[in-house]
């Protein structure tokens, strides 16, 4: 009995001393002390050569006000940015601009909530490497937060209120996503982007936001971010950019398809299922490689008043595969004519033949321009809606 | 003259080693320098390691119930035995510096930024010294809870990341030059294989002796199939990035992201290390202290853990400078450095042995 009380009060003491060291008294970070980066913008000054860094930053006592009035968010009149708040700073460096964000901030930056990395045009067209090392060296860094090019300056982009969420940045994050699901463009992370990088043939992509202005209700104007193509980079530098046609293609390519439409001029037709593969064969010097396509669509809507008859189906299916092979052809010229292998047709080759890619890949720049590509789709159209008859007949 | 009388079984044996052989590797990731091929070389690695585990098997198959130091006193004499001793007593003391070092780069890196390296290692070394005092049943015990888990944990991880996985990042097989293959799986059967040869200080103290090979190849075999697992997921997961991270698995968990909700986890795999690198470093202090009290014929071991303790956090802050020197001798060193006591000390043991026709019939008693 006696043991026993003697063992609760130890137990006792130890709960209160146990707690005294998982504090982590070194380590702690108070809410009231940080600024939680959502969004990290990077530019280059062309003329100087000088880093500017933009830190998107939320606000957390905002985000609860925000979300009460949810709905009328647009109409409050008041500052659209209330729950975000812009800083940047200018150095000769990564580190130089943040050591300089400590002479106006606040409060230290915590990037563990960091959603989208943007780099200026500019910015990305003289090397993004400097800012490539000194993030992937820091732990904060974590593999799928995405990466966008911005159209003119990063530090613009992030200073958009646009779309249903309160955090700019995680409403760019969820912009990119949802254009990666209905195949429009590629949402890269900053894993995917390395890899790309590491494989030394294979060019990176991102995709590019610009603003666009529209008017609102009340006539005001109102300044939107979009989605406007894919930068191609080799190396850290970008040198080109895919539109919204290539940038479909790229897809098919890459195996990247989930939704999304094709609209061909007798028909709109919904993507159900797609999978694509590259397969390459080497004759002597010559490569050629096959983009096998496999396709299953619903058709959403027909145009040729008419009844739709298995025959009709016949020919819209073909009609379709040309539309996806002229897509596809559209981003292979344009990867040639940048001379950027944007599709992994390197890492294919490698796979498949890695004897012969020791001799390839120290002049792969030369030899990609001159690869045969064929491309094979195969489509299919499952479903054709409720009605089977059409309701205007010519 | 036995110092521990405590008794573990064999299925105990086994957990403890598929502990041990987790210790460092879930964070630093065995095979590196094969880059996707990894899983290869950790495969070639598990058969060398088990061929070493074979000879100190052997060993502790002859001399049943007796640690390498009585053997060594057993088998060269009382002087030339105990010099012997010493010499694989640095070995185990060496080692369980190094995996402290491990440990408190990859928590300083990646968790506790700003607090002193002296005290993480302290603590871990209290934690490790207290069940180290409280002998090898505890910690037998501990492994069979902790190793269950830490294996369900890793699979989880593994299922979780299926999304992520592209198998495209594993070809083409054996993209490396053959010769870089064997010597980054030599790498992998010293450490994290080889370095069961610790346990010979443990093997004396199973209920059944004569079953202890099959006991530690079991735990040894399991471990390298849950190690070749998480190896190749994490090259199908991060692709030539692989190669670059310190700390693959850990990046690898950062990945998992189940419809923005399940993200975030990879502190599970800080927990698998904390967990296992507690085994390798209780095994390896554990076998110093024991040693070194039968070298000097104490009565118990228990005094000297403590003091055995400091020096091992001492010997862990001063032996390796920076996180590039700790994978330059990982990757270049080590695999030389561990021959001699690895496969040296044993196997030569085991000749001596043989040719003086040791032990001789009834001649269990030292």
């Amino acid at each position: 009995m006696k043991r026993g009380q003697r063992f609760r009060i130890y137990v006792v003491i130890l709960l209160i001393i146990i707690p005294a060291f998982e504090t982590g008294c070194w380590d702690s970070h108070e809410l009231n002390k940080l600024s939680i980066v959502s969004g990290l913008g990077w530019d280059i000054d062309t003329d100087t050569g000088e880093v500017t860094l933009t830190f998107q930053s939320i606000i957390p006592s905002e985000i609860k006000s925000a979300s009460g009035s949810s709905g009328n968010g647009g109409q409050k009149g008041g500052n659209p940015l209330h729950t975000i708040q812009l800083d940047s700073s200018t150095g000769s460096s990564p580190y130089d601009a943040l050591n300089r964000y400590t002479q106006h901030g606040s409060r230290s930056t915590f990037y563990q909530h960091a959603q989208v990395y943007v780099f200026g045009k500019e910015g990305a067209q003289q090397g993004i490497y400097p800012f490539l090392d000194s993030i992937s060296r820091n732990p904060i860094n974590r593999p799928n937060i995405l990466m966008i090019v911005a159209e003119k300056k990063a530090g613009d982009i992030l200073g958009i209120q646009d779309g249903m969420e309160n955090i700019q940045a995680m409403g760019m994050a969820a912009e990119i996503k949802l254009s990666a699901e209905y195949t429009k463009y590629p949402a890269v992370t900053f894993l995917e982007f390395a890899n790309r990088l590491m494989s030394k043939t294979t060019a990176p992509i991102v995709p590019m936001v610009g603003i666009f202005e529209d008017i609102g209700p009340e006539g005001e104007k109102i300044r939107k971010t979009r989605i406007t193509g894919t930068a191609v980079f080799k190396g850290d530098r970008m040198i080109g950019k895919l539109n919204e046609r290539e940038s479909r293609g790229l897809l098919w390519i890459i195996n990247k398809i989930k939704k999304g439409y094709v609209i061909i001029p007798e028909a709109n037709l919904e993507i159900v299922q797609a999978k694509s593969k590259i397969l390459p064969e080497l004759e002597g010097d010559k490569i050629k490689i096959t983009i096998e396509i496999d396709e299953e669509s619903n058709l959403l809507q027909y145009s040729g008043y008419q009844d739709i008859t298995s025959n009709i189906l016949q020919e819209l299916e073909k009609v379709q595969a040309k539309e996806i092979e002229s897509q596809v052809m559209a981003a292979v010229e344009k990867s040639f004519s940048l001379n950027a292998d944007v599709f992994g047709f390197g890492d294919a080759v490698h796979r498949k033949y890695k004897k012969e890619w020791q001799d390839l890949k120290p002049r792969w720049n030369e030899v990609y321009p001159c690869i045969e590509i064929e491309v094979k789709v195969k489509t299919h159209i499952n479903e054709i809606g409720d009605v089977n008859k059409a309701l205007i007949k010519k | 003259m036995f110092l521990e009388q405590g008794k573990i079984s064999n299925f105990q044996l086994s957990t403890l080693i598929i502990g041990f052989v987790f210790g460092a590797s879930v964070i630093l990731s065995p095979g590196e320098g094969a880059g996707h091929d990894a899983w290869i070389a950790v495969a070639l690695g598990l058969m060398e390691g088990l061929l070493i585990a074979w000879i100190f098997t052997a060993l502790a198959k002859q001399f049943k119930n007796k640690t390498i130091v009585e053997i060594n006193s057993l088998v060269y004499g009382k002087i030339l035995g105990k010099c012997v001793s010493v010499f694989f007593i640095w070995y185990l003391f060496h080692l369980g510096a190094l995996v402290l070092n491990n440990y408190a780069r990859f928590l300083k890196l990646e968790l506790y930024t700003a607090t002193p390296i002296t005290v993480i290692l302290i603590f871990i070394m209290l934690v490790c010294a207290s069940t180290v005092g409280r002998g090898i049943e505890v910690l037998a015990r501990c492994s069979l809870i902790l190793v269950t888990l830490t294996i369900l944990m890793a699979f989880m991880d593994t299922f979780l990341i299926i999304p992520h996985m592209d198998f495209n990042n594993l070809m083409p097989i054996l993209d490396v030059p053959i010769g870089k293959l064997l010597w980054t799986s030599h790498g992998v059967a010293i450490f994290p294989f080889g370095d069961t040869v610790a346990f010979l200080m443990v093997l004396a103290f199973i209920n059944k002796p004569e079953k202890g090979r099959s006991a530690v190849f079991s735990g040894l075999i399991i471990a390298g199939f849950v190690l070749i697992m998480v190896v190749a997921r994490n090259a199908a997961v991060l692709g030539q990035m692989v190669v670059t991270y310190s700390y693959p698995s850990y990046i690898t968990a950062q990945v998992i992201d189940i419809g923005d909700v399940l993200t975030r986890v990879e502190v599970l795999v800080a927990i698998n290390l904390i967990t296992m690198g507690f085994f390798k470093i209780s095994v390896v202090f554990y076998g110093t202290a024991l040693g070194l009290a039968q070298v000097f014929n104490l009565r118990s071991y228990r005094p000297i853990i403590l003091p055995v303790g400091i020096l091992m956090v001492i010997l862990a802050l001063t032996n390796v400078g920076s996180t590039v020197e700790m994978f330059d001798f990982a990757n270049r060193g080590y695999p030389i450095y561990t021959v001699p006591f690895q496969i040296g000390i044993p196997l030569i043991t085991l000749f001596v042995a043989k040719i003086r026709k040791l032990p001789q019939t009834g001649g269990d008693k030292v």
